[in-house]
């Protein structure tokens, strides 16, 4: 089976002023896989995530150097656009964060500022393809337009999904998805993660091993800045090649 | 010097940036060809160009301007107002004087006029000759002797002297250029602006009744409010149970802080004065009516200084079996006093400035001499610039700028000392 | 055990007569909503009595001067609300524009020099705010209208509101700041990850979730518009002219409140009982506006859960 590199990351580093908080990180990540960064808390797993779609910019103490390579181009070079760069890789949150709109809005507000469709059937079926995909349509058709903060938390976070695959990305981020919600719902977004993979590459941060045990093909270990190890998840789970790796991995500390 | 700031790089990158157009790269092709639907790949050697996007970025560029323009609207309308009011109000600080030779016996101290030359006594000040009778008595010396003596001018020849607009004949600009060659005419530092009351004669004319008027008032105003306002804050911070009674007084207090000022003159007009028969434009009741538009600001800040001090004073205190009263009185408001004085002292400035109620419970009437208690009419600074601003002597202009300079530099100290006394004695818990 | 006893009797009446004292205290402040209430209230009565109620709300001649005096209040509310709607016409944008300025594009030092700035235009006195208007916006006014080929008056409303305006702008961008730094940052998070601009974010995100702050701050800024005196007694006209033309010159009912009690008329003539009839109309007016807008601001930090507003 031959894997194809979605994101090709070499040589990155970042500092959040003097800090110098991620060290020479280098990592492929393969189309249509999950990939799974999990790592103690200040590892920075998240701050990595967010390199991937240049939301660090938005720091302004922030400082990136390196490659992030994304269908050979490297995001980071000064003639991409980071707009056109959000377009192509979005973002689910820990905190599901839905619009103050309605559900239906809140799909749809994307697409439409992109041009993606005009308003009127092309629209509806957008927006009913994302919340399909998203696992909602079922529980949300009739309402439609009712707020999206009126949904319950579970509820809440696939309305992101769907808003975020409604703009049709190549790459799903998502940054500790399911710490927020309690057991039943997480276990509807990994059965979405699973299904999504095939049309999306998906990474994610978690803190939880199990999840990625579940979810993940690809796991990336971070500890302190660094990139300590990175393979396939059963692989690292069963036989992690370092010692810190095992040490996380058996709770040694957490 | 506001744009230098805002165009250094502090302010977080996420500025918009222009998509460039690609230039000539050995990138190799994307072999991302398929364009399903996905963000358009116009240029496929860079994916993420996007013409499309060109215009949005315009649009969040000309946003941006928009709101920088906004501030610099709001900032340059500073600029320009306190710039225009120093142009007017400093030249009042200097004062036109004329040397003459004035004779002092009988007969001029009679008919006043006649002390100096018949060809002076057009240019200076009328208010001068009624003080001929009062030299002489302080320093008896004078009489029967010819002295040459600066003499304030009249007020067309210092508005003359300012090349402002000015009412004289032409034998009289020639008089007064012939003596400013011979240096019998300057400017000098008004400081009849700060020792005279009110008066007709605008060279005369100065802020001191009025300062006196504002100082009594304002005397009246804090003894009224601070201690119904602290008292209040005390009580709905510290005793007050959760019940409607208690609501009704928050929901009174924050509608009392934006009724406008005018209606709070006519309370004054028809209670104060008509049912309780107070004299009208006395500082008595214009400092009770401004009392009672201070009192939300004094209510409202002090309730915040009590609430900042964490509850651990508190529970300390009970702990050692003191009473309520106890433990407010003598430690939470000793603690949250530097945050009630600073609050004060901003209702102060505020009551300081106030003027339309004023206006209605009679305070702008002519007072040329400085009230001596809180019941004789009197009138307050901002008054005092409301009148002058509607007389129509030339001179009264730049007298009407000049009070607003005092005022205003009052009221700057007075906002800078609260905020002095705020970082100075701020505790963070 | 028995002076125990005593000594809390005696101390439990100091401290009953402290909380009375206290709550005495407090009760002044209703007691004086409730005095302007009625003191308004009584005399606006009493020129009711003498005057009609109807034609004082639907007239359009206002004539105190004459034997047979009129009192059609209709071109006292236009000029009010003329020259206040050109005030928020300055004030909302301008206001709202430096708000989000100073809350999502400035940095943290250019927002500790500007937000004092601004604040410093909410202190100053609205008697220098008149002078300005009167002596130099005004004549400023007339000269550009006279370049354009119009005749604006001395007293227009265009100067006026102009220098209403600048003098709310504080009101609408301090209360604006405020809210919109109260949306939690995790909106806009979603909105630009999404591949939203900075400026489509605020649009259509921010401002649409702080709007009741917003627009609740544009209620007060109108209150206060309503009710300013200084600026347009010494700017605006005393006659009462019905007109659209924003050059003219106009009154307002604070302006006429002014004029009507400042003379030497009798305390019960029509005239000036007039200004306590106008006085309750400009009282209701302002009460329903901050209540609608005290009310929206409440729910608003209920709903973010903000102590700092």
């Amino acid at each position: 089976m031959t894997m194809e590199t979605k994101v090709n990351v070499t040589n990155l580093n970042l500092w959040y002023g003097d800090n110098h908080a991620l060290h020479n990180i280098e990592l492929d990540i393969y189309k249509n896989k999950i990939t799974a960064l999990i790592g103690p808390s200040g590892c920075g797993k998240s701050t990595f995530l967010r390199c991937l779609n240049r939301m660090n910019d938005l720091v302004s103490s922030c400082r990136v150097e390196g490659n992030v390579m994304i269908d050979n181009k490297n995001i980071y070079d000064k003639d991409v656009d980071e707009v056109a760069v959000r377009k192509r890789i979005g973002m689910v949150f820990q905190q599901p964060n839905p619009f103050p709109k309605s559900i239906y809005d809140n799909v749809a507000y994307a697409p439409l500022k992109h041009n993606i469709v005009k308003t009127g059937n092309d629209c509806d079926d957008l927006v009913e393809k994302s919340l399909i995909d998203a696992g909602l349509w079922g529980e949300v058709k009739d309402k439609l337009n009712t707020p999206g903060t009126a949904l319950s938390g579970g509820q809440q976070q696939r309305l992101c999904i769907a808003r975020t695959i409604a703009v049709k990305p190549d790459v799903i981020l998502m940054d500790e998805p399911t710490s927020a919600l309690d057991p039943i719902s997480t276990e509807k977004i990994e059965a979405l993660m699973l299904e999504l993979k095939n049309q999306y590459s998906i990474i994610t941060v978690t803190h939880n091993m199990q999840q990625a045990g579940r979810v993940a093909d690809y796991t990336a270990f971070f500890h302190l800045g660094d990139l300590v190890e990175y393979d396939v998840t059963e692989t690292m789970f069963l036989n992690p090649k370092q010692k810190k790796t095992e040490d996380y991995i058996t709770g040694r500390y957490g | 010097m506001t744009e230098e700031a805002i165009r250094q790089d502090n302010i977080s990158s996420m500025s918009e940036q222009q998509s460039l157009p690609q230039e000539a790269s050995e990138q190799k092709k994307s072999a991302f060809n398929n364009n399903n639907g996905r963000s358009s790949d116009n240029n496929i050697d860079n994916p993420f160009y996007d013409p499309t996007l060109k215009a949005r970025h315009a649009k969040a560029k000309r946003f941006k301007f928009f709101t920088i323009a906004s501030l610099v609207f709001s900032i340059a309308f500073l600029s320009f107002f306190l710039v225009d009011i120093l142009v007017k109000g400093l030249p009042a600080f200097k004062q036109a004087y004329i040397q003459v030779e004035v004779n002092y016996n009988e007969k001029t101290l009679e008919s006043t006029r006649s002390a100096i030359d018949r060809k002076y006594r057009r240019v200076v000040s009328r208010s001068w000759y009624r003080s001929i009778p009062l030299q002489v008595e302080k320093n008896p010396a004078l009489m029967n002797s010819s002295q040459k003596v600066w003499v304030l001018a009249d007020d067309n020849v210092d508005q003359y002297l300012k090349g402002h607009y000015y009412k004289l004949k032409s034998k009289e600009v020639k008089l007064i250029e012939e003596l400013k060659s011979s240096g019998d005419v300057e400017l000098r530092f008004n400081t009849s602006f700060f020792t005279s009351g009110d008066s007709k004669i605008p060279e005369n004319s100065g802020i001191l009744s009025a300062m006196i008027g504002s100082i009594l008032t304002l005397i009246v105003t804090m003894l009224v409010a601070f201690p119904i306002g602290v008292m209040t804050a005390v009580y709905l911070e510290e005793f007050a149970p959760d019940n409607r009674f208690t609501q009704i007084i928050e929901v009174n207090i924050n509608n009392l802080a934006a009724i406008p000022s005018i209606l709070f003159g006519l309370l004054g007009l028809a209670i104060f004065i008509n049912l309780f028969g107070m004299p009208r434009s006395s500082p008595l009741v214009g400092g009770l009516t401004l009392a009672l538009m201070t009192l939300p600001i004094i209510i409202v800040s002090s309730r915040a200084a009590l609430r900042s001090i964490p509850d651990s004073i508190r529970q300390a205190g009970y702990g050692l079996g003191l009473t309520k009263i106890q433990v407010t009185k003598d430690h939470v408001i000793p603690l949250a006093f530097p945050g009630i004085l600073t609050g004060s002292i901003i209702g102060l400035a505020q009551a300081m400035g106030e003027t339309a109620p004023l206006i209605i419970v009679g305070m702008i009437a002519f007072i040329p001499d400085s009230p001596s208690s809180i019941f004789e009419a009197a009138t307050v600074m901002p008054a005092q610039i409301f009148t002058w601003a509607g007389m129509p002597e030339r001179a009264y202009i730049e007298r009407t700028a000049a009070g607003i300079i005092v005022l205003l530099s009052i009221l700057i100290s007075l906002n800078a000392l609260a905020i002095y006394l705020r970082k100075r004695f701020e505790i963070k818990w | 055990m028995k002076s125990f006893e005593l000594k809390n009797k005696r101390s439990e009446r100091i401290e009953q007569g402290i909380t009375a004292l206290l709550i005495l205290a407090s009760v002044i402040s209703v007691l004086t909503t409730f005095g302007i209430l009625f003191s308004i209230l009584f005399e606006a009565i009493e020129f009711f009595q003498i005057r009609s109620f109807w034609y004082f709300m639907t007239g359009s001649e206002w004539s105190p001067g004459v034997a047979d005096s009129k009192f059609g209040a209709v071109p006292i509310f236009a000029g009010t609300f003329w020259i206040t709607a050109i005030a928020m016409a300055v004030a909302v944008p301008i206001g709202l524009g430096s708000a989000i300025y100073m809350s999502e594009y400035a940095g943290d030092k250019v927002r500790d020099v500007l937000k004092p700035l601004l604040e410093i235009l909410a202190g100053i006195p609205t008697v220098v705010y008149g002078f300005f208007a009167a002596l130099t916006i005004a004549p400023f006014v007339v000269k550009a209208a006279d370049y354009f080929g119009m005749d604006a008056s001395f007293n227009s409303a265009l100067a006026c509101g102009i220098v209403m305006g600048v003098m709310i702008i504080p009101v609408i961008s301090s209360l604006s700041d405020d809210v919109i730094r109260a949306v939690p940052v995790s909106q806009s998070n979603a909105s630009l990850a999404l591949g939203m601009t900075k400026s489509e974010t605020i649009k259509s995100i921010i401002l649409l979730s702080a709007a009741p702050g917003i627009i609740s701050a544009a209620l007060l800024g109108l209150s206060k518009a309503l009710g300013e005196t200084m600026i347009v007694v010494m700017a605006a006209g005393l006659r009462a002219n019905l007109t659209w033309n924003p050059l003219e010159d106009m009154t307002t009912v604070t302006v006429r409140i002014v004029d009507a009690l400042v003379g030497d008329q009798a305390f019960d003539s029509p005239a000036t009982l007039s200004a306590f009839a106008l006085g309750l109309v400009l009282f209701i007016v302002t009460l329903a506006l901050n209540i609608v807008s005290l009310t929206m601001i409440r729910r608003f930090k209920e709903k973010y859960r903000i102590n700092t507003l």
